[in-house]
């Protein structure tokens, strides 16, 4: 299966924001390109671009190095970071505590928001819950959704 | 136009001898047919600014309420609107900003899991009580400022009316539910101190609206953004954490709009530049005091520790490193708004260890 460093991982993760249309119409549109970085031990990374629109995830594309700084904002951190907080949703549901993806970034030591534009970061605070509820889908995600 | 001929039969006068008038149905000076396309999610107001509908004057003929595009009769009563300049009010996000708030409305009643909430150690319930007595306080001058202006706004300025509108209700809900949160759980309000007042009554006493905005959206609402986000970092239960997420959604719009209003403003008119920094001169000085106020600071100090023994350790220490952040944002926002402060603000930017030079590109 492969990991959460892959395109097919947040593939997946979208699928389940599309079974759940009412969960995010209560929610509200949103419109919003978020990049998530996964730094790897290896000195590598995995980019990937989450588009989403009204209440849907319209596309998930993997980035080349520098491209994510298109997006309105980026959420940046090591890949044993974002592990612990999927691992966090997967065990309770949805993140917890301070595996919250504000909370993370707020604290800003492990994993960081930033963007070109100041607007474009303040998107991730206009569309939180949102971003929020699509992260905690992952608690729902198997390894037979991931291909 | 169809066939009027059916309209030259029609009653000149009502049964009681009133003259009757059919001039809007024989058509008007106004635009006719332009059949804008919803989109996916529904008609937008962005969908409807077409034609001559979509153009915001920038000095309006009229200060009427009379709808921005009818065909209108004059002369119309003067309803003493101050605010009749496009720069004095306008941002070029309004229209997105209302669609996105009227689809992300909630519910203080009915979206909180009141259910969820647990008993908490006596600590960290008053450190709860404490912030949310503060916040509760502090919400509703962002719908008091609002209603003060928006009755001067020219009516073409309609879009920028009804966002004001949306925040209103924003922080209407505001008030309600940390008051709310203050309540449920044992616990009750607690300090209100004289620098919360302060810096509501700066705010309130700006003497233009562009002036008022900066000090509400910019700094104000800026600062209180960063608190909510804070606060769902600290929250005790899942209760706080979503009333916090949910708040923090709405406070970011307001921030979005003041910071692209400011921009519009200094864009078309540079000579208001210096009094809204003027206006933040005082403003920040004033949210200092209100920052550094012993209640506020004290209670989110304790629920960064996780309660009062850790406090000096743990608490404001954390609390430093968040405050630094908080002023590099409002900073930034400054920066994207066209209105420099690193180089006027009296914040201690040294002793905050905040670099100007890691701002400036951000802009």
């Amino acid at each position: 299966m492969p990991g959460i460093d892959s395109v097919a991982f947040f593939d997946a993760v979208a699928s389940k924001m599309h079974d759940d249309p009412q969960a995010y119409e209560i929610l509200g549109d949103v419109d919003l390109d978020l990049a998530v970085v996964m730094r790897r031990p290896d000195g590598s990374a995995f980019r990937v671009l989450i588009a989403f629109r009204g209440i849907a995830c319209e596309r998930v594309v993997e980035l080349e190095p520098g491209d994510e700084e298109r997006a309105d904002c980026v959420l940046d951190g090591p890949l044993d970071a974002w592990a612990e907080m999927f691992d966090d949703i997967r065990s309770h549901g949805r993140a917890t505590g301070r595996q919250t993806v504000n909370s993370l970034t707020l604290l800003g030591d492990r994993m960081v928001v930033r963007g070109t534009d100041p607007l474009g970061v303040d998107k991730f605070f206009r569309y939180n819950q949102t971003v929020q509820a699509f992260l905690d889908g992952a608690a729902g995600v198997v390894p037979a959704d991931v291909s | 136009m169809a066939d009027d001929s059916r309209y030259d039969k029609l009653p000149t006068a009502t049964p009681l001898g009133a003259p009757l008038d059919w001039a809007w149905l024989r058509g008007a000076r106004s635009e006719w047919g332009v059949h804008p396309k919803p989109g996916p999610r529904g008609l937008t107001m962005m969908d409807i600014a077409v034609g001559a509908y979509g153009e915001v004057p920038e000095v309006p003929p009229r200060r009427s309420m009379s709808p921005r595009g009818a065909d209108i009769e004059d002369p119309q009563p003067d309803m003493g609107y101050i605010l009749n300049r496009k720069s004095q009010v306008w941002a070029e996000n309004v229209r997105e900003l209302y669609e996105e708030a009227v689809a992300r409305q909630w519910s203080a009643t009915r979206d909180i899991p009141w259910g969820e909430l647990r008993e908490l150690p006596d600590d960290v319930e008053h450190a709860v009580c404490q912030l949310c007595t503060t916040l509760s306080e502090v919400e509703m001058i962002a719908a008091d400022l609002p209603a003060k202006w928006m009755w001067r706004m020219n009516h073409d300025f309609l879009e920028v009316k009804m966002f004001l509108c949306t925040q209103i209700m924003d922080e209407a809900r505001h008030s309600e539910v940390f008051r709310k949160r203050a309540l449920a759980n044992g616990g009750g309000l607690l300090k209100s101190r004289t620098s919360s007042t302060s810096l509501l009554r700066t705010i309130l006493e700006a003497k233009t609206y562009t002036q008022a905005s900066a000090l509400m959206h910019l700094l104000g609402e800026g600062f209180v953004l960063d608190i909510f986000r804070q606060g769902e970092l600290i929250a005790p239960t899942e209760v706080e954490k979503r009333i916090f997420r949910m708040a923090m959604q709405d406070e970011a719009r307001h921030v979005a709009y003041g910071t692209l209003h400011v921009r519009y403003a200094v864009e078309h008119d540079p000579d208001v530049a210096e009094e809204i920094h003027a206006a933040l001169d005082h403003g920040e000085e004033v949210l200092v005091d209100f920052g550094t106020q012993p209640d506020l600071s004290t209670s989110i100090a304790v629920l960064l520790a996780g309660g009062v023994d850790e406090v000096e350790e743990k608490g404001f220490p954390a609390q430093w490193a968040l405050t630094v952040k908080l002023l590099t944002s409002y900073l930034a926002r400054c920066e994207r708004a066209g209105l420099s402060r690193l180089d006027r603000t009296h914040l201690p930017l040294d002793v905050l260890g905040i670099d100007p030079a890691l701002i400036r590109p951000a802009a």
